[in-house]
C-alpha cells in the first residue's frame, strides 16, 4: 500500500487579485525525491510557502503526516516535521557556522551540548566541518547553500522543501549537492525539489509536477515530463523572457 | 579560566570601591548612576541586542517600578520586597499588552509602539490622583529594614546585586536555547521561524525578563531617591539613554551596555557639573567675564542631552557596533 | 454646546496636522525610514515664522514662500550628510540616527532660544467669525487650513503630473525597480525628504500663532504624526491626509467632552488599536505586501 506523506489538495494563492497558484492538487510519496519545476514566476515559491505556513493558501487544504497543516504557523510546521530552505539564502549573518546549524538543532533537543553534537554530525554531512567558527555571512554562496541544507537537516525533518538548492552554483557544485540529497533520502527522507534548471531535475527526481502560471501544466516521471509537448512549450515560451 | 579571573577582578573592585574611596556621597552617588545605567542598559539588551527588538519605551518598566514601589510603601507600608514585586507584576502586564499587540507585526512598528505605550503609561500617571499627577510622590519616614538611609553605600551594593544578576542571565542566556533562538530573530526572522522557532513567543519572553529587571531598578531607584516624577523616571529622554549607553558600548554584547555605562555616566557628571567649562576657565583659555565664559557657565550643564545627540550621530555613523566592536573586528 | 464646534476646529487643526503626516509618510514611502525628527523639523517651521515675524515683520502665512525652500534645502542636505548613510543599515540604527539629529536640533534651540515658550501674536490671532449662529471659526486655523489645503493640491499635482514627481512614486511603490527603470534613487530620497521637511516646517509655521513655541514642542508633534501615518497606512499620501483630519477632530472631541489632559492618550490608545486591529491601516489593502 502506498503511503502518501503530504498531500496537496486544491490549493490556490491570490494576493489581491492576482492569482499566484491555482487548484494545484498532488500527493507525495514517502522516500520520494519529487521534482517542482516551472519557469519563472509560474508559483513554485508561492506554493512552497503556502505548504510551509508562511502564506496560508487562499483556499485547498495541505496534509502532512495525516495532519492538516493549512493554518499552522512555519514554526508548527517544522516541529511536525517539514523543514525548507531558502531560494535567497537566509544565513545568521553573524553567527558562526556552527551556531546557525545549532539553532536547528535545537527544534529536537533543550540541551546545548546536545545541539551542539548534532551540529557537528550534520555540518560533517554537507562537508562543512572546516568552517564551523568561521561567521556564517562571510561564506562564498556555495557554501552558505550548504549551510542551509545542514541547518534543516539538523532539525531531523521528514520531509525536506529545497527551493533551488543549486541555482547560482556550477557543475561540480552542483553535483556535490545531489550526492548530499540522495544520501539524505537513503538515510529515510523525502524531499521536494524546486528546480528551474531541467537537467538537475531529471537525473535525480522520480516523480515531477510542472507548474506554469500558477497551474499544474503536467505530472509525471522525468522521461515523461521530458517528452511532454506542454512543458517544452512552456519552457520554451518562457525561456525567452528569462 | 582566564575569564573567571577577570569576572573575580572587577567583582572584587566593585565591592571593595566604596571602602577605598571612603563615603563621600558625591562619588557613591556617581557609582550608583553608573550602577544603574549600565543595568538598565543591560536589561534592555536582552531585547534589543540580542532579539533585535528595539524598545523605545523602556521608561515604562521602570517608572512602573519606581511608582509602584512608592505609591504601596506611602499608601499601605508594605514590605518593600513585596512592593518590588507587585512593580514587577505591573511592568509584565504593561509588557504583555505591548507584545500581544506588536510582536505580531514586522520592522518599525515595535520601535513606535513601544514609545506609545511608554507615552500612554507617563500621560496617565501624570494625569491621575493616585500617582501623584505632576507633583509626583515624595517618600518620607518610612523604615526600610534597619537601613541607615542617609546613607548610599546600600543601594550601591544594591545596585552592584541587580547589574550582577542581569549579567548572570544575559550570560547564561547567550549560550542557551533561548539566547540562539533570540539572536536568529535577531538575523532573519523568516529563517528563524522556519527552523521551528515561535517568534512571538521568544519576543515576548525576551521582553517580560527585560521588562521585569528594569522594573526592579526602577524600584531601587525610587527607594534610593525618594521622589519621584514622570519626567525623572517614565520620560522619553531616559529611554533614549538607555538605548545610547548599549549602543555605544556595543549591542548585543555581554559587557557592551557596562562599558557603554562607563563612558557616558561619566561623562554627563562633567557636563552637569560643568567640568569642562571650568576647566577652560581655569586653563586661562576663556576669560570668566567674558561672552564665551559667561555662555559656558550658563549652558554647558544643561548641554548633556545635545552631547547625547551628537554622540548618537557619530556612533550610528562611525562605530555601529560601538566600542567593543573595535576589538572584535576580525572573526 | 454644538457638537459642531469642536469637529469645526477639529477638522481646521487636523488639517495642519495631515501636513505633518504627509511629508512623514512620502518620507517613509520612498525610503523606508521612520523619521523621528520630524516633530522637530517642525519646532523649527515654528521658530522660522517666529522670527520671520519679529525680526523682519513678515506676517507668518506671508513668510511661507521664504520657509518652505529654506526647509527644502535643509531637508535636502540633511539626507545627502547624514541620511543616505544608513540607508541600507539595519532600520534600527535609522531610527536612532533620526532620534542623534532630532536631540541635536531640539537642544540646540534649547541652548539657543532658551526654554521660555515664545508667543506669535498677530492682529488676527484671537479673531474669529460665526458660522450658523453658535459655532466660532479661528480666522488663523481657517487661513492655516486653506493654506493646507492648497498646499496639499499642488503636492498632489506635483507628484501625479510631473516627472519627478512620478519618479518619486515609484521609488516609493518598487525601490528596486525604479531603480533598474533608470530613476536616480539617491536623488529621489534626498527630494523626498526635503519635501517631507518642507512639509513639516510648513505645518510647524502654520500652527505657530495658535501654539506655544518651544524648543521641545516636537516631540508630542512627532508622535501625532506617526499616528496618523500608522493610520492612514505607512507610506500613503492620501491616508495621511485623512488621518490628520480624523486625529484633529477625535483630539478636539476628546478635549470637548472629556477633558484636554487626556486627549493625548487618546491619540496614543487609538494608534495602538490601530496597530492591533488594523496594522495596515484604515486604508491599506489586506494582504498586500
Amino acid at each position: 500500500m502506498i503511503q502518501h506523506l503530504l498531500h496537496i489538495s486544491h490549493v490556490s494563492k491570490h494576493f489581491g487579485g492576482n492569482v499566484a497558484v491555482s487548484d494545484v492538487s498532488f500527493s507525495v510519496e514517502e522516500k520520494q525525491i519529487f521534482g517542482l519545476i516551472g519557469p519563472n514566476g509560474a508559483g513554485k515559491t508561492t506554493l512552497f510557502n503556502c505548504i510551509t505556513g508562511f502564506f496560508p493558501a487562499t483556499s485547498g487544504d495541505v496534509i502532512f503526516d495525516n495532519k492538516k497543516i493549512n493554518t499552522l504557523r512555519p514554526d508548527q510546521v517544522c516541529k511536525l516535521g517539514m523543514a525548507r530552505t531558502w531560494q535567497r539564502v537566509k544565513p545568521l549573518g553573524s553567527l558562526t557556522v556552527l551556531e546557525n546549524v545549532m539553532v536547528g538543532a535545537f527544534s529536537v533537543t533543550s540541551s546545548t551540548r546536545e545541539a551542539e553534537a548534532i551540529a557537528q554530525e550534520q555540518l560533517k554531512v554537507v562537508g562543512l566541518s572546516d568552517y564551523t567558527t568561521k561567521s556564517a555571512g562571510s561564506l562564498p554562496i556555495g557554501l552558505k547553500k550548504k549551510l542551509e541544507l545542514a541547518r534543516v537537516l539538523a532539525t531531523r525533518p521528514k520531509m525536506l522543501l529545497l527551493d533551488e538548492i543549486c541555482g547560482g552554483l556550477n557543475h561540480t557544485e552542483t553535483d556535490t549537492i545531489l550526492d548530499i540529497i540522495r544520501s539524505i533520502r537513503k538515510k529515510g527522507a523525502t524531499i521536494i525539489f524546486i528546480e528551474h534548471d531541467m537537467k538537475a531535475v531529471t537525473s535525480i527526481c522520480d516523480q515531477i509536477v510542472v507548474l506554469n502560471s500558477g497551474e499544474k501544466l503536467a505530472e509525471g516521471t522525468p522521461a515523461e515530463i521530458t517528452n511532454n509537448p506542454d512543458v517544452i512549450a512552456a519552457y520554451l515560451g518562457g525561456g525567452h523572457h528569462a | 579560566m582566564k575569564q573567571i579571573a577577570f569576572i573575580a577582578a572587577i567583582a572584587a573592585i566593585a565591592i571593595s570601591l566604596p571602602l577605598v574611596i571612603g563615603e563621600s556621597p558625591y562619588f557613591i552617588g556617581i557609582l550608583i548612576s553608573l550602577l544603574m545605567m549600565a543595568a538598565l542598559s543591560s536589561a534592555w539588551n536582552i531585547l534589543g541586542g540580542y532579539a533585535g527588538q528595539y524598545s523605545f519605551g523602556h521608561a515604562a518598566y521602570f517608572g512602573a517600578g519606581a511608582y509602584t514601589t512608592l505609591i504601596l510603601l506611602t499608601l499601605y507600608n508594605l514590605n518593600p520586597l513585596l512592593c518590588m514585586a507587585m512593580g514587577v507584576v505591573v511592568a509584565s502586564i504593561i509588557a504583555l499588552i505591548t507584545g500581544s499587540i506588536v510582536f505580531r507585526l514586522r520592522g518599525h512598528y515595535f520601535g513606535l509602539a513601544s514609545i506609545a505605550v511608554a507615552e500612554v503609561v507617563r500621560l496617565s500617571v501624570l494625569n491621575f490622583e493616585f500617582t501623584g499627577g505632576a507633583q509626583g510622590i515624595l517618600l518620607s519616614d518610612v523604615v526600610l529594614w534597619d537601613l541607615d538611609l542617609n546613607s548610599k553605600i546600600p543601594f550601591y551594593y544594591g545596585m552592584l546585586l541587580v547589574l550582577a544578576v542581569t549579567l548572570a542571565i544575559t550570560a547564561y542566556l547567550r549560550k542557551s536555547k533561548t539566547g540562539y533562538y533570540l539572536q536568529a530573530i535577531r538575523e532573519d526572522q523568516d529563517a528563524a521561524s522556519s527552523l521551528g522557532i515561535n517568534i512571538s513567543f521568544y519576543k515576548n519572553k525576551a521582553l517580560l525578563i527585560s521588562a521585569a529587571l528594569t522594573s526592579v531598578l526602577g524600584s531601587l531607584y525610587g527607594l534610593y531617591i525618594r521622589f519621584i516624577d514622570t519626567s525623572a523616571v517614565l520620560d522619553l529622554r531616559l529611554s533614549i539613554e538607555i538605548i545610547l549607553t548599549a549602543i555605544i558600548g556595543g549591542v548585543g554584547t555581554l559587557w557592551g551596555p557596562v562599558v557603554g555605562a562607563l563612558l557616558l555616566v561619566p561623562l554627563a557628571e562633567m557636563l552637569r557639573s560643568n567640568f569642562f567649562g571650568d576647566m577652560l576657565i581655569n586653563a586661562g583659555l576663556v576669560s570668566e567675564t567674558s561672552g564665551v565664559g559667561m555662555f559656558l557657565k550658563d549652558n554647558l550643564a544643561h548641554a548633556h542631552v545635545l552631547v547625547y545627540g551628537i554622540i548618537t550621530v557619530l556612533c550610528i555613523l562611525y562605530l555601529p557596533k560601538g566600542v567593543l566592536g573595535l576589538f572584535r573586528r576580525k572573526k | 454646546m454644538s457638537f459642531l464646534q469642536p469637529l469645526i476646529s477639529g477638522i481646521l487643526t487636523g488639517g495642519v496636522y495631515a501636513l505633518a503626516g504627509i511629508g512623514m509618510s512620502l518620507v517613509f514611502g520612498v525610503m523606508n525610514i521612520s523619521n523621528f525628527a520630524h516633530g522637530d523639523l517642525m519646532m523649527l517651521g515654528m521658530y522660522l515664522a517666529f522670527f520671520a515675524f519679529t525680526l523682519l515683520h513678515i506676517d507668518p502665512y506671508i513668510s511661507l514662500v521664504l520657509i518652505i525652500p529654506i526647509a527644502f534645502l535643509f531637508g535636502y542636505m540633511m539626507e545627502k550628510v547624514f541620511i543616505n548613510r544608513v540607508i541600507h543599515h539595519p532600520h534600527q540604527n535609522q531610527i536612532l540616527l533620526t532620534v542623534g539629529l532630532g536631540l541635536i536640533m531640539s537642544n540646540t534651540a534649547l541652548l539657543a532660544f532658551t526654554s521660555d515658550p515664545k508667543i506669535l501674536t498677530t492682529t488676527y490671532s484671537s479673531s474669529a467669525f460665526n458660522l450658523l449662529g453658535d459655532v466660532s471659526v479661528s480666522v488663523p486655523l481657517l487661513l492655516s487650513f486653506l493654506i493646507t489645503c492648497l498646499i496639499t493640491v499642488i503636492l498632489y499635482l506635483f507628484l501625479s503630473k510631473t516627472s519627478t514627481g512620478m519618479a518619486l512614486r515609484a521609488t516609493s511603490q518598487n525601490r528596486e525597480a525604479a531603480q533598474l527603470m533608470g530613476i536616480n534613487v539617491a536623488k529621489m530620497s534626498a527630494i523626498a525628504f526635503g519635501i517631507g521637511t518642507a512639509l513639516a516646517a510648513t505645518a510647524g509655521a502654520l500652527i505657530a500663532p495658535t501654539y506655544y513655541i518651544h524648543p521641545l514642542a516636537g516631540h508630542s508633534f512627532l508622535l501625532k504624526a506617526f499616528t496618523i501615518c500608522v493610520l492612514g497606512g505607512l507610506g500613503s499620501v492620501v491616508g495621511a491626509g485623512v488621518g490628520g483630519i480624523i486625529i484633529g477632530v477625535v483630539e478636539a472631541m476628546s478635549s470637548t467632552y472629556l477633558s484636554s489632559d487626556w486627549k493625548d492618550v487618546i491619540v496614543f490608545v487609538i494608534f495602538l488599536a490601530v496597530l492591533l486591529f488594523r496594522p495596515q491601516g484604515l486604508f491599506g489593502k489586506k494582504g498586500g505586501q
